[in-house]
This record gives structure tokens, C-alpha cells and sequence, in this order.
């Protein structure tokens, strides 16, 4: 395939003008602004306003040509229908599915007011957002409460129709995960890595049995949800592009993943919010759900595994195809694959508990 | 004489830095994300730019170390002892004209057909062999990695070990 061909934002301004005369005739499109963070989507943020006179702010979220993380934008359509009125996400409004109309596969949301971090950057601790107090101790209760009613979220009766439920035999649902990750793994990593590859047999060796499946968010922690600065109230979950049907296990090791959090005077805190422990008991309080420690050990390799996967092979391999609008960024990042593979050797040589 | 590459680059940082970027309206947001992103990314480069050979003929080093330690003890099975095979000639196969980073990718692809081969046959005794001494070498080696890509903040353990 040949470079991306990074989008100008006169083309997204033509494409919004053609993609709502025919779903809302009158309306007008204006201040459309791209948006940056993150490292796959392309952004833009944009007004729109109906015939009526009455405006609204939207955010355009499309697929560059490869991402590194590759998803698809029906199913977290899906999802944030789904979560409407179950845990704050923003509305999904339109989709186009097969970029007929922007090109590539798009979706738009409402757009939420926000933000992912302090306005005053706080302390810096490597990967991890620092909050400090007071927002701190105000997060710390919605983080945990939107992600129990996340999993307790009852997905079978929920129209989820790109999920699948793994439920085949017990350990179908770490299978997947698995496989899903060494599948991206194996096509784009530029080259061998040993403790990779033996990590790799490890999960395939060790596939936990998922005793109850949960609904899961796949990348949540502090730096994508949106939060009133002032109130300390989380207004939305973001990136949900990730989520899937599988076991409770994996958001809660994602969460406690050292690149999740901060380092505060040698002490670890997911998310800047939590202690490991004091997480642990407190979503085994609120959820009802056990956390079983061997389940967790093997989430957590699985953890920095996909990070490995991630910003070492399909990041570098899309950089280096030109397929994205963030090339820059993705080779900056692969430099984090040190930290997982660091992980992977912690993790494997202490071993299960 | 040829202007040294570390002038090069400070002078490409500088023109960036106080240049091009407060030359960016509110509205560049993105394009101004990017050049900070490539600003520090040049930093980094720079910095590392004179040990990178060597840093490369270290990796190669610890490539052989582990493939030669793997080599050590009996396999097991036929699929093992064939990728052990591979290994050892793959080992001895250095040629001049190779740089060490071909050389270290050559190594890695002969190490990883001998976990997996091990993992579908290999003895009991190799396989918890290979588990000891692929978790040995490879935490010195991510060890040397993390302080390599330390200068790029987001390491907070590595922050003081630079």
C-alpha cells in the first residue's frame, strides 16, 4: 500500500459538508479543528448546526490507513450505544462504516468538555498522568464505580452484534486474548525477540479458566476518561475501542500495569489513584468479584506483552510504511518496549504467586 | 573536514525549537504536538548518536551469549535438536560484510525457532533450562535497553539511573 495521505482539514471540511446533506439537510458545518493526542485515530472536532438554528460541538474519529492499535469503528460504535445510561461515554451519532464519504472508516460523537489531565501539569513520573490532590482523592470513587458497573454491565441481552461471547470451554475467553495479540505480533514485528517468543509459549502453557466473563473496557485508566477539573467528576470514558467480552482479570491487570500509574518517592499508584492492595480489596468490595492472584499474574504478562506488541512491532512497522499520520510519535514510543520486555522478565522469574 | 552530525542536528533542533514552532497559531495544535515530539526525538538521537555502534555490538554480543548458553545442554526432541542445528550454524555463519544488526536478527530468528521447537518437544529438563537462562540473559539485556531509552521520560524507575 502507499504513504497515508495525511488528511488536510479542507478535506474533512468538504467530506462533513457532503456527509450531512444527506442525513440533515439544512445544517452547516464550521470550526472544524483538528485534535491531537492519542496514536491511531485522526481527529477533528467540529460545529454543527441544524436548520433550526441550534448548534453542536462533534468530534470526528477516523482510521488513518494502519494504526497501532487496529479496530474497528462499528463495533466501538456499539459499545458506546451500549453504555449510554450505564457509564458516562459519549453519544455516537453517526457512522460510516465503509468510509464511503470520509474515505476511511469514521464515526461521530458528541463531544464532551473535559480533560484527561490537569490543566497545571502536576509532577512527572514516566508514562503515568499525575493528578495530585484534590482531585486525586475526588476520582478515586467514579474511577472504580464506572469500572464495576463496566463489568457487571449484562452483555447478552445488550445489541452487540461485532461481539462474540467466549464461552466455548473456560479458557476460551484468555485464548482469544492471546491470539488476537500474537496474530498482530506475528505479522508485524520487525524482528525476533527472545523473551518474547518465550513468553509467547508461557500463555499458551498457562491459559487461565475465566470463571465468570465480564464486560471489559481493554485500555482504562487515568488519561482516557474526561474529567471536570473543578468537580472531580468523571464526565466520560474514552478509547473503548479495545473492549471486548472477556474476563475482569485483564482490566484490572492493564490498571495496575507499573506504565499505568506514577512512582511516588518509590511508592507504585494505578492510575495515580490507587495503591496496588487498596485497589485490589476495593473493587473486590464494590464488584463482588474475586481477584484471583494467579488470574492477575497471567493478565498482567499478558499486559505488557500486547504494550510490546504494540509500540514494537505494529507501531515500527506502520511508521516505516508510512501509514499513519502520527509516524513520529510511533517511533518515539517503541523506545517504551524496553520497560515491557523488563516486565515480561519480572513477571516470568517471580512467577505466579 | 564535513560539519560533525551533532552540529547538524543542534542546529536543525534550534531552528525548530525557536523557529517553526512559536511560528504556529492556537488553531496548529497537532502540527505543533508533532514537532515537540520530533524536537525531543532528535534530542534523544543526538545524545545516543556516538555510542550507537557500539551500543549495536553489545546487543550482538548478548545475542551470542544467549545462543551459546542455549547450546549447552542437550534438547530433546528431533524438532528441538534440528532448531539447535540451525542455532549452532547460524552461530558460526558470521561473515564480514554483515553489519551487527543483520547478525543479532539472524541470531534471534534462530534462538526463537528453538523455544518454540522446545516447547512442543524438548525434555523437561532442557525446556526448564531454557526458561532459567532466557529470563537470565534477557532481564541484563531489557536492563541495558531501559537505560538506553531513558533519556525519553517515560522510564519513572530509570529516571535517576541514566
Amino acid at each position: 500500500m502507499p504513504p497515508y495521505d495525511v488528511r488536510r482539514t479542507s478535506d474533512i471540511v468538504a467530506a462533513l459538508d457532503r456527509f450531512f446533506t444527506e442525513r440533515v439537510p439544512g445544517a452547516r458545518t464550521s470550526q472544524v479543528t483538528r485534535v491531537g493526542g492519542g496514536a491511531s485515530k485522526e481527529q477533528f472536532v467540529f460545529t454543527l448546526t441544524g436548520g433550526g438554528g441550534s448548534a453542536k460541538r462533534y468530534l470526528l474519529r477516523m482510521d488513518a490507513l494502519e494504526a497501532i492499535t487496529e479496530t474497528d469503528r462499528k463495533r466501538e460504535f456499539e459499545v458506546l450505544q451500549a453504555m449510554q445510561g450505564r457509564v458516562p461515554a459519549p453519544r455516537p451519532c453517526w457512522l460510516d462504516e465503509s468510509g464511503e464519504t470520509f474515505g476511511r472508516p469514521a464515526a461521530i460523537i458528541e463531544f464532551v468538555d473535559g480533560v484527561t489531565k490537569p490543566r497545571v501539569a502536576g509532577k512527572a513520573s514516566g508514562l503515568g498522568i499525575w493528578l495530585g490532590e484534590p482531585l486525586r482523592g475526588k476520582l478515586k470513587g467514579p474511577f472504580l464505580d464506572h469500572l464495576v458497573a463496566l463489568h457487571a454491565f449484562d452483555f447478552r441481552r445488550a445489541a452487540l452484534s461485532t461481539f462474540s461471547v467466549p464461552d466455548a470451554d473456560p479458557k476460551q475467553t484468555a485464548r482469544w486474548g492471546v491470539n488476537y495479540w500474537r496474530q498482530l505480533w506475528h505479522e508485524d514485528s520487525i524482528e525476533p525477540s527472545p523473551i518474547m517468543t518465550y513468553a509467547e509459549q508461557w500463555m499458551l502453557e498457562n491459559l487461565p479458566e475465566c470463571r465468570e466473563l465480564a464486560f471489559t473496557h481493554g485500555d482504562y485508566r487515568t488519561g482516557n476518561y474526561l474529567f471536570d477539573e473543578a468537580s472531580g467528576r468523571i464526565v466520560a470514558v474514552l478509547d473503548w475501542e479495545l473492549a471486548r467480552i472477556g474476563d475482569h482479570h485483564e482490566d484490572l491487570a492493564w490498571i495496575l500495569r507499573p506504565q499505568s500509574g506514577t512512582l511516588d518517592n518509590g511508592r507504585f499508584r494505578a492510575s495515580d489513584l490507587y495503591e496496588p492492595e487498596e485497589f485490589i480489596d476495593a473493587y473486590q468490595r464494590a464488584s463482588g468479584r474475586t481477584v484471583d492472584r494467579k488470574v492477575l499474574h497471567f493478565y498482567a504478562v499478558l499486559s505488557a506483552w500486547k504494550s510490546c506488541a504494540m509500540v514494537e512491532g505494529t507501531g515500527i512497522r506502520i511508521a516505516r510504511a508510512q501509514h499513519n499520520h502520527q509516524d513520529v510519535l510511533l517511533t518515539y514510543v517503541a523506545g517504551t518496549a524496553a520497560m515491557f520486555r523488563g516486565a515480561l522478565c519480572r513477571l516470568l522469574e517471580v512467577g505466579a504467586p | 573536514m564535513i560539519p560533525s552530525i551533532d552540529d547538524r542536528l543542534a542546529s536543525i533542533i534550534r531552528s525548530l525549537t525557536h523557529v517553526v514552532l512559536p511560528s504556529f497559531g492556537p488553531e496548529a495544535g497537532i502540527a505543533k504536538e508533532q514537532v515537540g515530539m520530533a524536537v525531543r526525538h532528535l534530542q534523544v538521537i543526538r545524545a545516543q548518536l556516538d555510542s550507537a555502534p557500539a551500543y549495536e555490538l553489545e546487543e550482538l554480543h548478548d545475542a551470542r551469549a544467549l545462543a551459546s548458553a542455549l547450546l549447552e545442554v542437550e534438547g530433546g526432541g528431533a524438532r528441538t535438536d534440528a532448531a539447535l542445528t540451525t542455532l549452532r550454524d547460524a552461530l558460526r555463519s558470521d561473515s564480514p560484510g554483515d553489519s551487527p544488526r543483520e547478525l543479532r536478527v539472524r541470531l534471534n530468528c534462530a534462538i526463537d525457532h528453538v523455544i518454540r521447537a522446545s516447547a512442543a518437544d524438548g525434555s523437561q529438563a532442557y525446556r526448564e533450562y531454557l526458561a532459567r537462562t532466557v529470563l537470565r540473559l534477557e532481564s541484563v539485556r531489557t536492563y541495558k535497553d531501559r537505560k538506553w531509552f531513558a533519556l525519553l521520560g517515560f522510564d519513572a524507575q530509570m529516571q535517576g539511573d541514566q
